[in-house]
């Protein structure tokens, strides 16, 4: 099966199995590995990826499903070598330790950013509840969101 | 390891219905897809004799939300973000639109469809209850032809439905709600994100002055499968609302839950969450505390 798709703004297409996964064939036969797979059933979000802008997990799409579709991943989500600020702020305020977490964490921020560009705590909390974090605690991933809505407001 | 199987990506209704009648016994329609790929993932026996998944995701036919006479007709495959998020939706029936927000997660709510929430027919599937007290209908098609089904009649048993293996589910019909109701939704689960519900209640109440006037109760995850409750439904109406009238309605919910589910090792847990959870909405709606 062949699908067409654009990824990180480039058009691609890929000849597949019908049974992958999107999470399958970025990190497997396209190399994107910064996609991570916890369990696999929509529960963790470490495989959080942006579809026409929208965060889902890429474990619960099939490759199929993304014909046409404009597909994020976190190696799409820096300006060639200048990080966001979103990810500068990540850095800054700790929110970052093992690191299993944050590609998938970051694009849900960046999603609820591009949706909601000055969230509350809550909105924060809610729209990051889908991802888990079994080090931070969370308090430095929000306080890194909320910090990158403050600069812009600031600008 | 998810089973081979090819790939069918319609591009239209009549398209994807052909495609179900050709092949009903080994064709799986796939929407958002947050419950048939972490089943298929896990080996779930539902999904044993795929050999073709069906995408019905995209097709407009499936998208729009409709007001006519009848009242509103959803699209099978709307998200439960754009339900979420459809100001109509929240003025006229916020007991769904709210529990549309507290399913799962963004990225679940972002993919997960209203058709795909009951066609499996899980006890946990937070839309059923509002669904349920709003007498929401199922619209159905084949290639043969057309039908429409209330939902509590479309729910049999848990995994099961009416709905035939040539049938799709096309819209999910809300009758417009008559003035004069109110309503609350609850949800309990272990967390509050991708939570799988261990209790929910939608509840809808009309009073008359005094009186209860009308009033729908539909659990979900306390029963087999997400029903109303008839039965107390009527032996409260045209009664005078007070606090002891709700506390031996909220007493006969746990009797007629115990009824149909038997005793669990949850029902000590679970039977005085749901009493206090239905007493406390009652009051709350009718303010009969402060009467």
């Amino acid at each position: 099966m062949t699908v067409r798709f654009t990824l990180n703004g480039k058009p691609v297409s890929i000849s597949t199995a019908p049974h992958r996964r999107l999470l399958d064939v970025l990190r497997e036969e396209l190399n994107l590995t910064g996609t991570k797979e916890g369990c696999g059933i929509g529960e963790c979000g470490a495989c959080t990826v942006l579809v026409n802008g929208r965060a889902v997990n890429s474990c619960l799409v099939l490759i199929g499903q993304v014909e046409d579709a404009s597909v994020t991943t976190i190696e799409g989500l820096a300006d060639g070598a200048n990080l966001r600020p979103l990810q500068r702020n990540f850095m800054r305020a700790g929110a970052v330790q093992c690191g299993f977490c944050t590609p998938g964490i970051l694009l849900a921020a960046h999603a609820l950013l591009s949706e909601n560009p000055q969230p509350t705590e809550e909105q924060v909390a809610a729209a990051i509840a889908g991802n888990l974090c079994r080090c931070t605690g969370y308090k430095q991933i929000i306080e890194a969101v909320m910090l990158t809505a403050q600069e812009r407001s600031a600008e | 390891m998810i089973p081979r199987f090819d790939f069918i990506r319609p591009h239209s209704l009549d398209e994807a219905l052909t495609v179900l009648a050709k092949n009903s016994e080994t064709v799986t329609v796939i929407a958002g897809g947050t419950d048939v790929i972490p089943g298929m993932q896990q080996g779930d026996v539902r999904f044993c004799a795929t050999q073709t998944v069906l995408d019905v995701h995209h097709l407009t036919e499936l998208r729009s939300v409709i007001k006519d006479g009848a009242g509103w007709r959803l699209g099978a495959a709307l998200t439960f973000s754009e339900i979420a998020a459809h100001a109509r939706i929240r003025a006229e029936f916020p007991l769904l639109a709210q529990a549309a927000a507290s399913i799962g997660s963004v990225q679940i709510r972002n993919r997960a469809t209203i058709a795909g929430n009951f066609v499996n027919n899980a006890a946990c599937a937070d839309s059923v209850p509002p669904l349920l007290v709003y007498d929401a209908r199922v619209h159905v098609r084949s290639l043969k032809g057309e039908r429409e089904v209330p939902l509590a009649e479309f729910l049999l048993a848990p995994n099961i439905t009416v709905l035939a293996r040539d049938e799709l589910v096309t819209e999910v019909l809300l009758p417009a709600v008559p003035s004069g109701y109110a309503g609350r939704f609850f949800k309990l689960g272990r967390r509050r994100g991708i939570a799988v519900s261990r209790i929910t209640l939608a509840l809808l109440l009309k009073m008359n002055a005094s009186a209860v006037a009308d009033v729908r109760i539909a659990g979900g995850a306390v029963t087999p499968i997400g029903a109303r409750f008839p039965e107390l439904e009527s032996s409260v109406r045209g009664k005078t609302a007070s606090e002891n009238l709700w506390a031996s309605l909220a007493q006969d919910l746990g009797k007629a839950v115990l009824e149909r589910t038997g005793l669990r090792w949850s029902s000590a847990y679970k039977l005085p969450v749901l009493q206090q959870a239905l007493f406390g909405m009652l009051c709350d709606l009718s303010s009969a505390r402060h009467a």
